[in-house]
């Protein structure tokens, strides 16, 4: 069994220290790039979300360096992610691929067995102990929340860096030397090392960079072929940027909902203007909204695929937020046809917008 | 003297603006998809105006900035709207809305007290920008600059389905094949297309008087008309419409010179050099960047492309 699995920001990181640990045999797909997104785009339907089409992307890429099973997450609806992993098995199929899909849905929706059983899948072909299998699945945690965590620090600190393009170098460096690192252990250390680095990184508490929060749909905003790299345009514009939905948050927000012990601020700041899930992650970009309004922030970026339902019910919602409580937001859709040109345009003229009412104080 | 260019999909615009920030001098050229030699021809005009000691700053806008600062020494390279705006305000402090038209593009822009308030632009779909009209004109056998007085003329205009540049066309023809009158049809291919810019690019946002028309569509008086009747107010076209992006950069050009103390701008000269502009993929990271380097002869002038500033910060 050879795994491999979609590129979803810096999981791959994790995926590694995992499949390391575990001593099991797995491809990394190559780093998304166009042409991942064209072999995509043949292969999948042509109204499909862009993400789907990544994906595809990504499996066949996968495919041709040896892969034969597929590691995905799913979420049994409402929007179209839930049907994914049912479709892709089918255009997979049909292009003559027999793959395994392993699907790890919530285990409030397929029981806490089947969950279980199903993580163990993925490491069957580990002769580890138990112990040792639930130690790798904890590097792995602790992999994505640190490179997560340094990936957040270096997009929000770079605003205030003393030396342009500090932060960007670095976020670069790490990755790339995590990847290559030996082993499990070889990548934590690496990673441990970049945390502290980064915290060395000279900042310069007395300037007042343009601070930006990036919500909308997860896939889009953490996927930055999909968003055509929005957060590196704007980190060496000298923008702050925050945004909450990274994998390990997914993580942590999906263990906490199974649990039902989850308290996160986003739901209840939501809640006045969409109080239910209505599919993917529409109640976070609301709520998201809300808070960075609360934390002052000076605008907000939204980003979706072309028909990605539950944040086109966000995007209606969005206009009250900028008009009740004074904050810009600019939405941006995105799918394999958008020009570069008008999009990086509109978030220039974004910036020039939010610098003007700084100016005048608004 | 302040220069601004604004390089565009269909025209290329220089301007030469004086310290009180007058009007000059003005030329409008196709930018016939070879923007290097565009500007070379233009600045070649200017040259014999002008010298490079009169300049004290240079501002670039338009989809062909990048290229255009390298390319000549700008100061500043500015977004369209942002440029399109500070002209506006510079020329009228009363605006509060702004239609641009151009030969891709479409955007509105919302102002108070002088500062952009909201903007958007034509995402999907261009099918009332400029081309198109070109397009239709260039079918019909009309100038364009005639355009606007056929629509004039028309009694009665005919209703066009305007949401899509090519089902447009079809319902012109399918007009035309029953026996209209070409005013009438260019009068209501005028009015879709203002509907459809209200209905698309301009929902939900808040037109207040005073309207301001530019752009190169707003030399057609039939869309100006078009949108006096569906909005039900004044529109006015400023004098240099044509121009207003190429006034807006150079500006800006003077408000920037003031922070970088010295202007980059590398003289007329440039018109009479060979260009040769080369990409190549940058494999600093996974990005990938398509990466445009300019070289003139073996001399390199300049980078742009890059999402992270390696390149472009780069001074050569």
């Amino acid at each position: 069994m050879n795994i491999t699995f979609p590129h979803l920001g810096n999981t791959y990181i994790a995926a590694k220290v995992l499949f390391d640990a575990l001593d099991v045999e797995y491809t990394i797909p190559p780093i998304s790039t166009k042409k991942t997104l064209e072999i995509g785009c043949l292969h999948s339907p042509d109204d499909i979300c862009l993400p789907f089409k990544i994906m595809i992307g990504n499996y066949i890429e996968s495919i041709e360096k040896g892969a034969d099973t597929v590691l995905i997450t799913g979420s049994c609806g409402p929007c179209r992610f839930g049907e994914y992993c049912e479709l892709q098995k089918k255009v997979l199929m049909s292009l003559g691929r027999q793959i395994n899909f392993i699907v790890i849905d919530e285990p409030s929706k397929i029981g806490i067995k089947e969950f279980l059983n199903r993580l163990s899948s993925v490491a069957k072909d580990s002769r580890l102990s138990i112990y040792k299998k639930i130690k790798a699945l904890n590097m792995a945690l602790k992999a994505i929340n640190l490179i997560d965590e340094i990936e957040k620090e270096c997009r929000f600190f770079a605003g205030y860096e003393k030396n342009k393009g500090e932060f960007s170098k670095l976020l670069k460096d790490v990755k790339r030397e995590a990847i290559e690192s030996k082993g499990a252990e070889g990548t934590l250390k690496v990673l441990e090392n970049y945390k502290d680095k980064v915290d060395r990184i000279e900042i310069d508490n007395f300037k007042t960079p343009i601070k930006i929060g990036i919500i909308g749909e997860i896939y889009t905003i953490i996927d930055s072929l999909s968003n055509l790299y929005i957060e590196d345009i704007l980190m060496n514009l000298g923008v702050s940027t925050k945004r909450t939905l990274y994998p390990s948050w997914w993580v942590k927000n999906t263990a906490l909902s199974a649990l039902k012990i989850n308290r996160s601020p986003i739901y209840k700041e939501a809640k006045h203007y969409l109080g239910m899930c209505i599919g993917g992650h529409a109640q976070e970009c609301v709520g998201e909204a809300m808070l960075n309004y609360k934390m002052r922030f000076d605008g907000l970026i939204q980003i979706f695929p072309v028909g990605c339902m539950p944040e086109i019910v966000s995007k209606a919602i969005l206009p009250d937020i900028e008009k009740r409580y004074n904050i810009p937001i600019l939405s941006l859709v995105v799918d394999e046809m958008t020009g570069e040109a008008g999009y990086y345009t509109r978030i220039e003229a974004f910036l020039d917008l939010i610098e003007g009412r700084k100016r005048m104080c608004i | 003297m302040y220069l601004g260019i604004d390089v565009g999909s269909v025209s290329t615009d220089i301007v030469v603006l004086d310290e009180d920030l007058k009007l000059v001098h003005k030329l409008y050229l196709r930018t016939k998809g070879r923007p290097i030699k565009v500007i070379q021809e233009g600045l070649l005009i200017l040259s014999e105006f002008f010298k490079d000691g009169d300049i004290k700053a240079v501002g670039t806008t338009g989809s062909g900035r990048y290229l255009a600062k390298v390319l000549v020494g700008g100061d500043i390279a500015k977004n369209e709207i942002t440029s399109h705006a500070v002209a506006a305000v510079n020329l009228d402090k009363e605006v509060r809305t702004i239609i641009e038209i151009g030969g891709q593009d479409s955007k509105i822009i919302t102002i108070e007290n002088g500062v952009v308030t909201d903007f958007a632009m034509n995402t999907v779909c261009a099918a009332g920008t400029g081309s198109f009209l070109d397009r239709q004109a260039e079918r019909l056998e009309i100038p364009i600059e005639k355009f606007g007085e056929y629509a004039l003329k028309s009694q009665n205009p005919v209703r066009i389905a305007g949401r899509c540049a090519v089902f447009a066309e079809s319902d012109m023809i399918h007009k035309q094949q029953l026996g209209y009158d070409v005013s009438d049809i260019i009068a209501g291919l005028c009015s879709a297309l203002a509907r459809n810019f209200i209905s698309n690019v301009a929902k939900g946002k808040n037109i207040k008087p005073k309207v301001f028309f530019q752009g190169g569509v707003a030399a057609n008086i039939g869309m100006k008309r078009a949108f006096e009747e569906l909005l039900d107010m004044e529109v006015f076209v400023p004098e240099h419409y044509d121009v207003m992006g190429a006034i807006g950069a150079a500006i800006l050009a003077k408000e920037q010179v003031v922070l970088n103390k010295k202007t980059s701008f590398r003289g007329f000269g440039i018109h009479n050099t060979l260009i040769m502009p080369n990409t190549f993929k940058c494999n600093g990271c996974s990005n990938m960047c398509e990466v445009v380097e300019l070289k003139e002869g073996e001399f390199k002038i300049g980078y742009f492309g890059d999402k992270c500033g390696r390149w472009s910060r780069v001074a050569v």
